[in-house]
């Protein structure tokens, strides 16, 4: 080589050095190949971890629509004044600089230096230790943040309250991330801010999805709440360096299908500087949208059955559910005491919560909370009744209560069992209509009997829980019912007790509309059907709805039609004879089919209250049943005075419900 | 062809070298630029205070200063030699009283447009000087008086230096003046002596900072002692530390190693082709120190920029100076001329061995400045200097 060769030629000494370089050169080498070849992945990976933040990016939640469209959960955004703190750094140097303390000393300077007419008066920093000056930095940065956020104040005309803990653990944790200093702008806010502030130093709108409930409490047990929660969902990255705020749904449909409303969150990468600040972003994920829930409520009819229950009372606790027994479509599902979704969504003050608990507010008493079912059950004895070859016009004689002449009674061995009914003759219509205890009791110790009840209790599917897909609210109670293992060794007043539908017997309101369903659609046990379909989003979405389908049959009660006719004329006379119990129905656009109840509550009876379960359970028309409805109210006087008034305001939201839907159906045949 | 570069009738100077140092300038002036043309900010500047272009008029400054160089026979240059030693003796001394603190060390004189280093210019009037009293008769060169002597022209400025304290640039010194006695011909016995000795004494230190128990220490500067124990990956705690002693010290040690580690991911992950000229992150997002990047750690910066293959080019670029510089010492008409371009060729490589060492954690990290790459008056003018010294020896290789 041409250098070599020169060198060569000469002494040892340059030699020796000239291979000393060689050797020095090579190891650079040798170590750039390992750093830069043999390891350079590793290194690509710390310029990553260090530079780059992950942000997860809440998608938007999926709206509940009623069977019509009408949104019950929606989003509305919400507009919020932001700081972009990179932008404000330089500010916050400057602020620290002119505010670290500073102080004049003199020194004794060497005379040359006095000659040379050098001052011997100098401004100087005081030394600091580093928590002072941590403290003088952060009140530093503190300061221009108030700065910036006086000006916002003046231009949006509202205080602008900061709180410094605040501010430094969010400098200190996210500083990458837009800090808030006003939420939720009004739109006069919004106005004036996008006029005048809009290129303001470091100050930006940022836009969030809020959760909202247009219609506050109106089916609130239905709906359920969300609460912030911005947690990764199950199937998503679980890492990320921040969070936008997100919701997460507890109970109800927002809990139910809380996965499906809250579609996929996304995923940006913010890329930070040595600092902390953020440089550039890029999302590498965008968020899909959540999927709307429709329901098969009605709104109005909704309405009015929560209406109707708090007429006299509002915080009356109980239930009312309206189901269309072709199909099991449920229009209404009421609960009262109620509470506003909203509450939760945006932060719940503790008294209010505490009102909600004390009122066992949050409680769906459709379908989370048993009951005796009382003299509703009747119904179910009178089928068991005929199906074992009970003749209707058949005559029981009731006999006198000996402790109460005008009121009759059974007597089973040495126990009474009271009655509400006068002592006399009784058939099956009378019996339901007057709701006799003595002619049920008697009918259903008959032999076999009693089997053919428990039989139609299985087949209702009494005791057992509803699956999830039919109600999707995660508050659903199971009931008790007995079977025919665990009512072997009865005795005959166990039996005598669910004659009456009380004893070892709990049923939900939402049992008693599937039970009456059957009894009006001809015998089948539906599933109740809460949720029509799950659809996209976008309007422009190419996916087809899932679609739930109608008329889910769960079981058959297995009954002649025969039995099923005269029930349902005896229960028509008890809404439309004079000595009808559920007689406050009437006018309300349909004839009735319906049966009251009232059942002890046991476990108060023993506290020396005497406190009972009204209900009353019914469907209409008579000539082709189309909805049941049934009304429960916890302490109520009594099934026909308190429950079925309340189930006359329901039929009539039902009549309205109707012609709307014939006059929708009706649109296109007259164009 | 291979003997065409050295014709009687090829041109005065080594012009190969001329090429490569050409070569090492546009590189210099370019990643200059992007280290620091990294906001928009440094861009909408004026142009004389842009750094990539006061780096030109250095290399211009510095040109014009080597041409001028050249002129002269360095037997002559050799003359002002004491004086020039001296003088830069007096500076070192003066830079201690006068000089300007940046970061905890007074190394700069603060003359307004610019810094003057003084130890820059040290290490030049020491070449020279060393050369000059190594040109004596060989026989004088046995006598151990000489030897002592030529060990105390190191010793001055290596201790000055160290005081600024510029661990760094006090090192060059021994590698240098070791380098120039060797060429000369001092007898073998004094160098493996003057080796045994500094081998034993770094390892002593070395040992001693890193086992020995705190009363037994050596007093090193403070900063010193983190450096080493830095390289050496040991903790910063004292064993018998309480736990809060511990985390404040770790945090302590992360600060410290952080220059190190960044510049190491830096080089790092340039990979094989880099990520292309200013598209560096470590620079832009600021984790090379924004004040660093473009001159002590330029290299970094060129080696996330080009990755492997840019290193591979500037190493070629620096070994064609280095061998050049070498083959003028072969070619010189005297053992002065020789025994200069010697020292100068070492006082690069020595340079440029720690500088590049120490972005790839070879090396500790001290503030050491890349020849000709660095941005920095100083740094520049000394190196264009002491290659207008080699070419000097080139140029007057016969004697005219």
């Amino acid at each position: 080589m041409l250098i070599f060769d020169q060198i060569r030629k000469n002494d040892a000494q340059l030699q020796l050095l000239a291979a000393m370089l060689c050797c020095g050169l090579l190891v650079l080498l040798v170590g750039l190949w390992w750093v830069q070849i043999v390891n350079a992945n590793r290194y690509r990976a710390s310029v990553e971890t260090q530079s780059f933040r992950t942000v997860r990016i809440a998608s938007v939640r999926g709206k509940i629509l009623d069977r019509n469209g009408v949104a019950l959960a929606d989003n509305r955004p919400s507009y919020n004044v932001s700081l972009y703190l990179e932008e404000l750094s330089n500010e916050f140097k400057k602020d620290y600089k002119n505010s670290r303390p500073r102080k004049v000393i003199t020194t004794d300077q060497p005379f040359w230096k006095d000659w040379l007419g050098v001052s011997p008066v100098k401004t100087q920093y005081v030394r600091l230790t580093d928590a002072e000056s941590t403290q003088v930095i952060r009140a530093s940065r503190y300061r221009v943040v108030q700065n910036v956020a006086n000006k916002v104040s003046s231009v949006l005309q509202t205080p602008i309250t900061l709180n410094f803990t605040n501010f430094t653990r969010h400098y200190e944790t996210a500083r990458s991330m837009p800090y808030c200093v006003v939420s939720n702008l009004s739109s006069s806010h919004l106005a004036r801010f996008e006029e005048q502030a809009g290129s303001s130093l470091g100050v930006d709108l940022d836009i969030q999805s809020k959760r909202i409930y247009p219609h506050s409490n109106i089916a609130a047990h239905v709906i359920g709440y969300v609460r912030s929660d911005d947690s990764s969902a199950v199937g998503e990255d679980a890492f990320f360096s921040y969070r936008t705020p997100d919701y997460r749904g507890f109970v109800g449909i927002e809990g139910g299908f809380d996965q499906k409303l809250r579609g996929r969150a996304g995923a940006k990468s913010v890329q930070v500087n040595n600092l902390g600040y953020r440089q550039t972003e890029n999302i590498w994920e965008q968020a899909v949208p959540g999927i709307n829930v429709v329901l098969t409520l009605d709104l109005e009819v909704q309405r009015e059955a929560e209406t109707a229950l708090r007429k006299t009372d509002a915080i009356r606790r109980g239930a009312v559910v309206v189901m269309d027994v072709r199909t099991g479509d449920v229009l209404a599902l009421a609960s009262n005491p109620t509470f506003s979704p909203n509450q939760f969504a945006h932060g719940i003050s503790q008294r209010d919560y505490d009102q909600i608990q004390e009122l066992t507010a949050a409680k769906n008493r459709a379908t989370a909370e048993q009951y005796q079912a009382g003299s509703i059950f009747k119904t179910i004895i009178a089928l068991a009744a005929l199906e074992n070859g009970l003749d209707k016009n058949k005559l029981f004689r009731v006999d006198p209560n000996p402790r109460n002449g005008g009121k009759g009674a059974y007597i089973l061995g040495n126990r009474i069992i009271n009655d509400t009914a006068p002592p006399g003759d009784y058939d099956l219509e009378r019996a339901i209509v007057r709701s006799s205890n003595s002619y049920f009791v008697q009918v259903g110790l008959q032999p076999n009997v009693f089997e053919r009840v428990l039989e139609l209790g299985r087949r209702l599917h009494l005791g057992e829980r509803m699956d999830t897909n039919s109600l999707p609210l995660k508050q659903i109670a199971s009931g008790h019912f007995p079977t025919a293992a665990s009512s072997k060794n009865w005795q005959a007043g166990d039996k005598a007790n669910i004659c009456i539908g009380q004893g070892e017997m709990d049923v939900t309101p939402m049992q008693m509309a599937v039970m009456t369903s059957a009894l009006a659609n001809g015998g089948t046990v539906l599933k109740p059907r809460l949720v029509d379909r799950l659809e996209s989003q976008e309007p422009t979405s190419i996916e087809p709805p899932l679609v739930f389908p109608r008329a889910q049959v769960r079981d058959r009660l297995g009954v002649s039609k025969r039995s099923l006719d005269i029930l349902r004329d005896a229960m028509l006379q008890e809404t439309e004879s004079s000595e009808g119990t559920g007689k406050h129905v009437l006018g309300c656009g349909f004839r009735v089919c319906g049966k009251t109840g009232t059942a002890e509550r046991g476990e108060l009876r023993a506290e020396g209250q005497k406190k009972n379960t009204t209900w009353f359970a019914s469907f209409a028309p008579y000539e082709s049943p189309r909805y049941a409805v049934i009304v429960m109210v916890e302490n109520g006087a009594s099934g026909g005075g308190t429950c079925a008034p309340i189930a006359h305001d329901v039929y009539k939201a039902l009549a309205n419900f109707e012609a709307r839907t014939q006059s929708i159906t009706l649109t296109p045949s007259t164009r | 062809m291979n003997t065409i570069a050295i014709k009687e009738s090829s041109p005065r100077v080594d012009r190969l070298q001329l090429v490569a140092i050409f070569g090492l300038m546009l590189v210099g002036v370019a990643f200059v630029f992007s280290a620091t043309m990294v906001h928009e900010s440094a861009a909408s500047a004026h142009l004389v205070k842009q750094l990539w272009f006061r780096q030109i008029v250095w290399y211009g400054i510095g040109g014009a200063g080597a041409v001028a160089l050249c002129f002269v026979d360095y037997h002559t240059l050799t003359r002002w030699a004491g004086i020039a030693f001296w003088a830069s003796i007096v500076l070192l001394v003066a830079v201690m009283f006068f000089g300007t603190t940046r970061g905890g060390a007074k190394r700069w004189f603060d003359l307004g447009v610019f810094s003057l280093q003084p130890s820059e210019f040290a290490k030049l009037a020491f070449v020279l000087a060393l050369g000059n009293f190594l040109s004596r008769p060989a026989e004088e060169l046995r006598l151990a008086s000489n030897f002592w002597k030529a060990l105390g022209m190191m010793a001055i400025p290596f201790v000055l230096i160290m005081k600024e304290p510029d661990l760094g640039s006090a090192l060059v010194f021994i590698p240098t003046g070791f380098a120039m006695m060797l060429v000369a011909g001092v007898p073998r016995r004094y160098l493996f002596r003057l080796i045994a000795f500094f081998g034993i004494l770094a390892s002593l230190i070395l040992v001693d900072v890193l086992f020995a128990p705190p009363d037994w220490q050596i007093k090193l500067e403070e900063y010193q002692r983190q450096r080493l124990l830095v390289y050496f990956g040991k903790d910063f705690a004292p064993p018998n530390a309480t736990p809060e002693e511990k985390r404040k010290a770790l945090q302590l040690q992360a600060e410290k190693s952080y220059q190190g580690q960044q510049a190491l991911i830096s080089v790092g992950s340039g990979g094989f082709w880099g990520r292309g000229w200013r598209e560096g992150q470590q620079t832009a997002l600021g984790f090379l120190p924004p004040g660093a990047a473009h001159t002590d750690f330029i290299f970094s910066v060129i080696a996330e920029e080009k990755g492997f293959v840019g290193s591979v080019m500037v190493i070629t670029l620096y070994a064609v100076v280095l061998f050049t510089g070498l083959r003028i010492a072969g070619q010189a008409r005297d053992r002065l001329g020789k025994v200069l371009a010697a020292g100068v060729v070492t006082l690069l490589f020595s340079h440029i061995f720690i500088n590049i060492g120490m972005n790839i954690r070879l090396m500790p990290v001290t503030g050491i400045p890349l020849p000709l790459l660095s941005y920095g008056g100083s740094s520049v003018l000394a190196s264009m200097i002491a290659l207008g010294m080699l070419q000097n020896v080139h140029i007057y290789r016969k004697g005219y």
